[in-house]
């Protein structure tokens, strides 16, 4: 536990540092920047409750990645997922009115729903003709961004806009808000305890795990590694998907071009710097929704354009992950060199 | 005057965290002697030679070639300056010819860098002859046999005109019949002027080729002696740190009714080669059956059947006259233990704690576990259950939610006999089941196998070591090219028979 | 005719960046590298072609711009992957999203633009006319009137065939991939060996962002790349690595590129431009359900 606390703060301050150094060549004040960034998404009680509704969908892919890479399947089709899960949700919102009671869980169920199908589609390629899910899911992204392209740009077209998005759905199908506190980070909270729940106390989530360590093992204690492998991929599929419904419904309530631009590979990048542990999946999703939310703080005030926060996300990444790595390495090859000490003398 | 070639000073090897397996080690090597390196496993002999050969890096001191320090960082530098290795595991591209593995990493160019093919062939031939190898040098390292591919690593290290060689247990690749030939290759090369070095546990092959004898135990350095004035049981005892009783054949056991019938069980490749072909034999409740041969004639493609690994096979198994033939892998462990030849590949994760490995199976068995259905895993009934494994099997291990890892190999083993014995099945398929372990782990294991057979069960057990088998077994099935070419009772046939058998298939006409 | 010699030429041009990528990305391949940060490289030679090319107004600045920034990037994933021995999964990723992140901030830092920069003041990579071959009627217009690219894609297939298949390095490059403990213990270190592949896969790269930004059209957009790094790597996995298979599949790719431009006239325009990607899905289906009849 303490590894991962230590690798964790101190690859942020490491990438953080570098950042500076980067700001500060370009004439840039770095101390201002951040302090910006920071107060734009935690200083008040608005920036507080935008933070966390950006954490949504951060959270929710990256759940989705890293429940899958911890049990085995290759899923890297999150984005597709999003924006499946987002289009049935929309249409839902369309052409559905129910009280919103029931219309909330609805489009929530339509929204997994579009996920776990364009995820279970690179399910079954791989378990009937073998055709690895790194590629198919990668591809399948692609698909999904020309396929919801073409659906907001002919058959559900907002003819009253100037540009593809469709129309408004049904208010009844729109979060609620408890002040400025959306209530999409109540449902992913209790998605986040459901899948919790499932990947560490069930019989399932075991097999799931232990097969993500060895298959082979797993397959030869009794595990049914094909069942295992399609809840999977349909589970994290359903996962992003619902990611993509609750940006619908919670944010503008229809659905834009570039909705998942954003979140394109947030998902597979928190699971990764997590190490695929759930919880810190949350943490990292917290962390990177803030500094996402301070971006267009941090242009406002000192200027430093908001795609920086791209580069520094990219850097904390491979700093945590490497640092990680490598201080294990380290470690263990200083306790070593202890060891050979004492006996030498 | 004697004339040290290679001296090795206070050696000590650390492996990171906190593994010593080098503990203070002295010896010295004299130019063109035949040296032996001796110890049960884990002892540090293939360390040691890997800290001489430059793969692995010493924690402290010294070591001198040709009266000067030398410090190898990579087998590169040793080969430069004379001392090949040949490993235990063979280390050749299976898919480049026998020439092309020879000349990797010194092959002759001609103008535009191009790869002097034709020289290179030509010159691999050369050696070939003088040494007298019998190697085809066109031929693909995956066609030839497994004594072919040790040659092929020698000629390897000869090409480079090293003249140290170092070899890893050698013989462990070879059949009884194989090893007089390797004898005599080294005995030539000592008298060309070169220096051999090699590591064996196979006390009969050291006291027969080696001139001098070192012996170590836990990483440390008990003795060098001169072979012709020790004997095996001295060598042994000094291996082990106390008196070792030669072992006899244990008490037969008394076998009940069949559990395990295999019948006409044929699997092929789509080209037409055989993996195993009309395997048919049983094996009873309170019976050891042994299998023997050479690696893969088909012994992997026997055990991936019994468990459900393999598909397109005909025939039939059946245990406790359930046919199991087509029953998915869950079903098999009903009725199956199973411990596997390669611990981290198929009989664990290493990376998940003791207590995660020790509940595989029992998770979907056992309903004491689970709840909801065996939906619900009990936290605490798994924590028992691995205080159980850890009291009746004698584990060392601290705390169950440590990684699997951390666990030495013999406890590594023990553990996963222990979870595999309390599934309480009928039958038992061990396959290499002491590999790598030191001798008490060994002795445990054994003790084990005989416990389970005096409970009736019935055991099956493929082991590349031919005196466990006739030790343990009531009776010993030859695997050779994928069928059973011998049935035999183990006090009617001796070990030349069945190494005969291995590598021949059949009996040979009196000689 | 003239929209086959149209298709043919759209086919030549489609497939010269994921000819380039993936053969730079086989080099990594035969040595045993997992490395899936094509796409990451592509995009930063991109860039770093537009910017050379538009600050010295000259498309050979361009292009070596274009290969030093490849470069730099296969230079961090050098630095991750070997000497810190990182994940190489990992490091693949993260570095595909520095690159987006980073060429996206220079975008919008050097050029004072969001979404894409063109303009006048880039200089584009040339068309090369071949004096004889444009006179046959025909095949002139396809074997001549080339990008530079196009040609320079041609001669690097053959040139990696002979480097990988008939010298040395290329003996040492696949014995890396096949068992890197007996290269290393023939003498020859793995770690330099896949060194040396990942910066020939970087030249290879920049040559490919070179073409997608200042040959194929003239500009810079955001993500410009485009999944192509993605097609690139399945392109290696279906053919083993082979470089003359990965030509033709590349080919097909191009032609599913453009035969997906002919289709516009026909089917919204969104649906032609999966082509590419479906075209990748049915290849690996093909591939796929061969290798499944293999283990039989």
């Amino acid at each position: 536990m303490n590894k991962k606390i230590i690798s964790g703060i101190s690859g942020i301050f490491v990438a953080m540092l570098l950042g500076a150094l980067i700001m500060a060549l370009q004439g840039y004040q770095p101390f201002e920047t951040y302090a910006a960034l920071f107060s734009y998404s935690l200083g008040d009680f608005f920036s507080l409750a935008t933070t966390l509704q950006n954490s949504v969908p951060l959270i929710l892919t990256g759940l989705s990645a890293s429940i899958a890479f911890a049990s085995g399947p290759v899923n890297l089709g999150q984005p597709g997922q999003f924006l499946m899960g987002a289009l049935f949700a929309t249409i839902g919102g369309l052409y559905v009115d129910l009280p919103p009671i029931l219309m909330v869980p609805f489009l929530i169920l339509l929204a997994m729903l579009g996920g776990a199908l364009w995820s279970g589609i690179a399910a079954l390629l791989r378990q009937w003709f073998g055709m690895s899910e790194f590629i198919t899911t990668l591809m399948l992204n692609m698909i999904a961004d020309f396929f919801t392209y073409w659906a907001i740009t002919y058959p559900f077209y907002d003819q009253a806009a100037f540009s593809p998005m469709t129309p408004l759905i049904n208010k009844s199908g729109w979060l609620p808000e408890f002040g400025e506190f959306n209530s999409s980070v109540i449902v992913m909270l209790l998605a986040f305890a459901g899948v919790w729940f499932v990947f560490t106390r069930l019989t399932a989530g075991y097999e799931w795990r232990i097969t993500g360590q060895n298959s082979l093992f797993a397959r030869l204690g009794g595990c049914d590694i094909n069942k295992n492998y399609m809840t999977v991929m349909l589970l994290t599929g359903a996962l992003a998907g619902l990611a993509g419904g609750l940006v619908i419904m919670a944010g503008p309530h229809r659905f834009l071009k570039g909705i998942g631009a954003n979140y394109a590979w947030d998902g597979v990048m928190i699971a990764m710097v997590a190490n695929n542990g759930l919880i810190a999946t949350v943490l990292y999703g917290l962390f990177f929704a803030t500094l996402q939310t301070g971006a267009l703080g941090m242009e406002l005030i000192t200027a430093v354009p908001s795609e920086f926060i791209q580069v520094l996300q990219a850097a904390i990444v491979l700093i945590i992950v490497a640092g990680r790595e490598y201080l294990d390495i380290f470690m263990d090859r200083t306790a070593a060199r202890r060891k050979a000490k004492e006996r030498s003398a | 005057m004697v004339d040290n070639i290679i001296e090795m000073n206070n050696i000590v090897k650390v492996f990171p965290p906190s593994l010593v397996a080098l503990d203070n080690v002295t010896v010295d090597f004299r130019k063109g002697e035949i040296h032996a390196i001796v110890g049960e496993n884990g002892a540090g002999k293939s360390t040691l030679m890997k800290v001489l050969y430059g793969m692995e890096e010493r924690s402290a001191g010294e070591i001198i070639h040709r009266g000067k320090p030398i410090h190898f960082k990579q087998p590169g530098d040793a080969i430069a300056n004379g001392i090949g290795m040949v490993h235990q595991e063979i280390l050749l591209i299976p898919e480049y010819t026998v020439w092309e593995n020879v000349v990797l990493g010194v092959e002759p160019k001609n103008f535009f860098g191009r790869l002097d093919a034709a020289k290179a062939q030509q010159q691999v031939a050369q050696k070939i002859d003088e040494f007298q190898f019998n190697l085809n040098p066109i031929a693909k390292v995956e066609d030839i046999s497994v004594a072919a591919r040790q040659k092929v690593e020698i000629l390897k290290l000869l090409f480079r005109n090293v003249s140290v060689l170092i070899l890893d247990e050698p013989t462990a690749v070879l059949t009884p019949q194989e090893i007089p030939q390797l004898f005599s290759e080294l005995s030539r090369s000592k008298e060309n002027g070169h220096t051999i070095l090699f590591i064996s546990h196979h006390l009969d092959e050291v006291i027969e080729l080696s001139d001098r004898t070192t012996v170590l135990r836990k990483g440390q350095k008990i003795a060098t002696v001169d072979t012709a004035s020790t004997s095996k049981r001295e060598l042994a005892q000094m291996m082990v740190g106390r008196e070792v009783i030669f072992t006899s054949l244990a008490e037969k056991g008394h076998p009940g009714e069949v559990v395990l019938s295999v019948e006409n069980l044929n699997h092929e490749h789509h080209n037409g080669h055989h993996f195993l072909k009309d395997i048919h034999f049983q094996v009873r409740a309170g019976e050891i059956v042994g299998v023997a041969g050479v690696e893969g004639n088909g012994q992997f493609e026997l055990v991936n059947s019994i468990m459900g690994l393999l598909e397109h096979t005909r025939g039939k198994i059946s245990v406790q006259g359930k046919d199991i033939t087509n029953l998915p892998i869950l079903d098999r462990r009903k009725l199956i233990s199973f411990v596997s030849q390669d611990r981290s590949k198929m009989g664990a994760s290493v990376t998940a704690s003791i207590r995660e490995n020790s509940i595989m199976t029992h998770h979907r068995l056992n309903t004491r576990l689970t709840r909801w259905r065996g939906r619900l895993m009990l936290k605490e009934a798994t924590q028992k259950f691995t205080q159980e494994i850890e009291q009746q099997f004698a584990v060392s291990m601290g705390s169950m939610d440590n990684p699997f890892r951390s666990l030495s190999g013999g406890n590594q083993q023990k553990v996963i006999l222990g979870r595999e014995l309390l599934l309480n099945s009928p039958f038992v398929l061990l396959d290499q089941p002491t590999r790598g372990l030191d001798v008490g782990s060994i002795e445990y294991v054994h003790q084990q196998i005989l416990k389970m057979r005096d409970e009736q069960r019935a055991i099956l057990l493929i082991s590349a070591d031919l005196e466990e088998l006739f030790r343990l077994s009531d009776r010993i099935l030859v695997l050779h090219r994928g069928s059973i070419v011998a049935n035999l009772p183990t006090d009617q046939t001796n070990l030349e028979e069945v190494g005969i058998l291995m590598l021949e298939g059949k009996e040979k006409a009196d000689e | 005719m003239k929209i086959l010699i149209g298709l043919i030429n759209g086919m030549l041009t489609g497939a010269t960046p994921i000819l380039l990528a993936a053969l730079g990305g086989t080099l990594t391949y035969y040595a045993g590298i997992f490395n899936i940060a094509m796409e990451g490289m592509m995009l930063g030679g991109a860039f770093f072609g537009v910017l050379g090319s538009y600050y010295f107004q000259s498309w050979e600045m361009g292009i070596l711009a274009a290969i030093i920034g490849s470069l730099i990037m296969a230079i961090i994933f050098i630095f991750f992957s070997v000497v810190l021995k990182t994940d190489e999964f990992v490091t693949g990723i993260g570095l595909n999203l520095f690159a987006l992140g980073a060429t996206t901030y220079m975008l919008r830092q050097i050029f004072q633009v969001k979404g894409a920069f063109s303009g006048p003041g880039i200089v584009s990579i040339p068309a090369i006319n071949i004096p004889f071959l444009k006179d046959i009627p025909i095949l002139g217009e396809i074997l001549s009137g080339q990008n530079l690219i196009v040609y320079i894609a041609l001669l690097a297939t053959i040139a990696i065939v002979y480097l990988v298949f008939k010298t040395p390095f290329g003996l040492r490059l696949r014995a890396a991939g096949y068992n890197a403990a007996c290269l290393d213990t023939s003498g020859v270190r793995t770690s330099r060996i896949r060194i040396w592949s990942l910066l020939l896969c970087g030249v290879l790269c920049g040559l490919a962002g070179a073409y997608l930004s200042l040959g194929y059209v003239t500009l810079f957009s955001e993500n410009m790349s485009a999944g192509r790094g993605w097609i690139s790597l399945a392109a290696i996995i279906l053919v083993n690595g082979s470089p003359w298979g990965i030509a033709i599949i590349s080919l097909l790719f191009g032609f599913s590129d453009g035969f997906g431009l002919l289709l516009q006239q026909y089917i919204p325009s969104q649906f032609a431009s999966m082509a590419p990607y479906v075209a990748t899905l049915v290849a690996l289906y093909v591939y796929s359900v061969r290798e499944k009849k293999k283990k039989a």
